[in-house]
């Protein structure tokens, strides 16, 4: 044997070998035959059975864990913040509303337009008593041409042009929209404006006031600015309940 | 002539040592390379032991005899034919007589050896 095909016959063994490791080490996987007889087998149940109860009393004192702490949340003071803070959110007309209510819109009535007329506009005055009427009768959050209104909104003729909340009102049609407390109370709502004057008082002005009918989901966006308080501040405890 | 049988230790100890194992549906391949593989090395003995030995042979027909016995498995599979099986059989007649053959052949040489 020369020195180079020992050396090829070596390497091919070591191939070989290689692989019948790999094989065998493959094949060798169940090797571990079960020869428990019943009673062995029955403690072995019985083992797993107590580390089952084991884990489930565990589980059950971590779910009490959860729940405690769950309820220590709810009660605690920051929640209560939490959901006054949210309840004020909405009342102020910070958040979006969605209930349902009715359409108003509001568009020029050009049958009535005479030619050479300036094109008609809404005035604040006439603006503010729909409002008005809208709010005695159960209207519970309003947006003008997508404009919440809420308590410190101003209408009002600045050169000219109607603003709300300093957003022009000079694009018809503009559209109003009103969401009532429930279904029942927009139905009431929507009757009422049909026969409320208030949309004869806006025909004078060249306007015509269409109610559509009440639907279910009305959105109505959040009022957008900041609102800035001026002249109010925080009572203060140690003078307070002085009398 | 150490060499070869330290380097299937080696190689069965490296096998074993890296902790290799290779998918139980992969096995049947590597038993049927493994069979080629022996074949060629008994092979390669006998003719090592006849004279007639050649290198390129030898090497060459080493890895074509486990390519082909692998493709020949991974055909039979797909064919849902069991062709690994004529594998097997040539693997194993072959390996039979090359054994057979070295085993006559060591015998004469060691009769030659003790009567001389």
């Amino acid at each position: 044997m020369g020195r180079p095909t020992n050396l090829s016959f070596s390497i091919i063994a070591a191939i070989i070998g290689l692989m019948v490791a790999i094989q065998f080490q493959t094949v060798r996987e169940p090797e571990v035959r079960d020869t428990r007889d019943t009673w062995q087998l029955r403690e072995d149940l019985m083992k797993e059975k107590e580390l089952q109860s084991k884990l489930l009393l565990e589980i059950r004192s971590n779910e009490e864990k959860v729940a405690k702490y769950e309820t220590e949340r709810q009660q605690s003071k920051e929640e209560v913040l939490r959901e006054t803070l949210t309840e004020l959110k909405d009342e102020a007309g910070l958040t979006e509303v969605t209930g349902p209510g009715l359409t108003l819109s509001i568009a020029p009535a050009f049958n009535l337009v005479v030619d050479g007329d300036n094109p008609p506009s809404i005035s604040p005055d006439m603006l503010k008593r729909l409002l008005n009427e809208l709010n005695m009768y159960g209207a519970q959050h309003v947006s003008i041409d997508d404009e919440r209104v809420i308590n410190t909104t101003v209408i009002r003729d600045i050169n000219r042009v109607t603003k709300i909340n300093g957003h022009s009102l000079n694009r018809f049609p503009i559209e109003i929209k009103v969401i009532a407390e429930n279904a029942e109370a927009a139905e009431k709502l929507y009757n009422r404006m049909k026969v409320s004057t208030v949309a004869e008082d806006f025909f004078i002005d060249n306007l015509e006031v269409k109610v559509n009918r009440p639907e279910n989901e009305l959105i109505i966006p959040a009022y957008q600015d900041t609102i800035r308080i001026r002249y109010m501040e925080p009572v203060k405890k140690d003078k307070g309940g002085g009398s | 002539m150490w060499l070869p049988i330290m380097g299937l230790i080696i190689g069965v100890i490296i096998g074993l040592l890296t902790d290799i194992t290779i998918p139980e549906e992969y096995s049947n391949y590597l038993s049927i390379a493994i069979l080629a593989a022996l074949d060629t090395l008994f092979g390669g003995i006998r003719a090592q032991l006849q004279n007639i030995y050649d290198e390129k042979v030898f090497v060459s027909g080493f890895f074509f005899n486990i390519v082909l016995a692998a493709s020949l498995a991974f055909l039979g599979v797909h064919l849902g034919v069991d062709l690994y099986l004529a594998a097997v059989f040539a693997f194993g007649v072959r390996l039979f007589q090359n054994i057979a053959v070295i085993r006559r052949i060591l015998l004469t040489k060691w009769s030659t050896t003790s009567e001389k």
